[in-house]
């Protein structure tokens, strides 16, 4: 977009198009960077998602509490039964990580092991 | 030429114009509504955990000539790391391959509801070193490099200053946000520090935070060229295939987002935007306070000069402070993702980090 025509012909009409485009969309370009950078602009969105969230906080809980009520009047999971599995599941996940460690170290056990030994003999035999 | 001749003549030109309008328009649709195969780099899953996975690539290479270090690859938590290998020929992780690297890669994965308690202390001290010791088994080495980018960055840096001694050799930092000190250095900076923001509600909203939030505050950067520019760019070089295979590969990733675990947003914005905790050497994470200092693996800091997500002034800080002997700056000119994934890359970036790595992989 920031490209400019290198071979600018004033005699070309859709190249003198192409080159104001082009200039003025580095312009517009500019400005909005240097506008988004203010501190106006900060503070207005922020406020602006704010009062956002803030005046769509009742209708979300209400939404909520109508679902949980719902789904618990037809036994049914709620949100947070299955959010309260899916935590159990990752913790079951991190023990089976921790079976997973122990096990990789076997093979590497195994192999410092003859070594172990075969040091231990020697200095059996030594004694 | 007659009239009729010259009249037929116009009307081929107005049909063929009309004709070449009307397929451009439909490639133009096509590229904004599928996706590109991207990613294609040969791969297997060795560990998972949650939504995390580490992906072992397929080395190219013989074993014998292959780099004694292998290198560990952690991207951002709230982007996919598909941009690491964006598309065949191409593709840093094809690239470190052919280079003889024995090459892995953690995916966050996509947080969902149960996952919005995660922070940085749980990816720093739980989620990585348990990827690390299965990596680690399976590459059968005690030391190795690793690589973090944007927040993985971040990430790579926290554990390598609390984990010094876990066999982390060489440490290379891509547009890393480290120092918040400057408060009107970005966008994103001058964002959450207003005083109107308020990050609390975000996350007590929403639990997670969307990723059409984050996307929308990263295009906001820069609006024009965002939502606009880059389809002006497409369109003009609709006729040219390697721009549009380019283009396309490249929006898949971007359109390809994920919500941020929301204690970990809260952390982000709290703890290192406001208070640039890490930089005053008041963090900490699980009781562990994270001292720069005790970080000594050799460090490569890369710095893109016009990167307006992460500005040089958050990554140059970090030097001072670590404890490492062996560290180095390397800027490159480009964007926060364009250093990586752009066409320059290939020839700059990748080259300088595979040479400083290769040196020290040995």
């Amino acid at each position: 977009m920031s490209q400019t025509n290198e071979t600018f012909n004033p005699l070309d009409p859709t190249g003198m198009l192409k080159s104001m485009r082009d200039a003025s969309l580095d312009a517009w370009s500019k400005t909005m960077i240097q506008f988004v950078n203010t501190e106006v602009y900060s503070q207005a969105t922020g406020a602006l998602l704010d009062a956002w969230l803030a005046n769509s906080d009742p209708f979300r809980k209400l939404l909520e509490k109508t679902m949980t009520q719902a789904l618990t009047s037809l036994n049914l999971p709620t949100r947070d039964d299955v959010t309260r599995l899916a935590e159990r599941l990752t913790q079951v996940e991190m023990r089976l990580d921790d079976l997973d460690a122990k096990l990789d170290k076997l093979p590497r056990a195994a192999r410092r092991g003859p070594a172990v030994s075969g040091s231990k003999a020697h200095t059996e035999e030594k004694s | 030429m007659s009239d009729t001749q010259a009249r037929t003549s116009t009307a081929t030109d107005g049909g063929a114009e009309a004709l070449k309008t009307s397929k451009n328009l439909q490639t133009f649709r096509r590229l904004l509504t599928t996706d590109a195969r991207i990613a294609q780099t040969p791969k297997e899953v060795v560990w998972t955990l949650n939504k995390a996975k580490l992906y072992r690539y397929i080395p190219v290479v013989p074993e014998p000539q292959r780099k004694k270090l292998p290198l560990f690859m952690v991207f951002a938590i709230m982007n996919r790391p598909h941009v690491l290998d964006l598309r065949p020929g191409h593709s840093f992780v094809e690239y470190m391959l052919k280079h003889g690297y024995d090459l892995y890669l953690l995916d966050w994965g996509a947080p969902g509801p149960e996952d919005s308690q995660l922070k940085f202390d749980d990816y720093v001290l739980d989620y990585l070193p348990r990827a690390i010791r299965k990596f680690k088994s399976v590459a059968d080495c005690d030391e190795f490099s690793m690589l973090g980018w944007c927040l993985g960055a971040l990430i790579s840096t926290l554990y390598a200053t609390l984990r010094p001694n876990d066999g982390l050799k060489n440490l290379l930092l891509l547009t890393a946000p480290l120092d918040f000190s400057n408060k009107t250095s970005s966008g994103f900076s001058l964002w959450t520090n207003a005083p109107t923001f308020n990050p609390d509600r975000v996350v007590d909203s929403f639990g997670n935070v969307p990723g059409e939030l984050i996307d929308t505050g990263a295009k906001m950067l820069k609006p024009v060229e965002n939502y606009l520019g880059t389809y002006l760019n497409l369109w003009e070089n609709i006729d040219n295939p390697k721009v549009v295979e380019s283009w396309h590969a490249m929006n898949t990733w971007v359109r390809d987002i994920i919500p941020m675990a929301g204690e970990a947003y809260r952390q982000l914005i709290n703890e290192f935007f406001k208070e640039n905790r890490l930089m005053n050497g008041t963090l900490v994470l699980r009781g562990e306070r994270v001292d720069l200092g005790k970080l000594k693996a050799n460090l490569l800091n890369v710095i893109a000069e016009a990167d307006h997500i992460t500005p040089p002034c958050q990554s140059e800080g970090v030097l001072d402070k670590v404890g490492s002997q062996d560290k180095q700056v390397f800027r490159v000119r480009g964007g926060h993702i364009g250093i990586m994934a752009g066409s320059g890359a290939e020839k700059t970036t990748w080259p300088h980090i595979e040479q400083w790595l290769g040196a020290r992989s040995g």
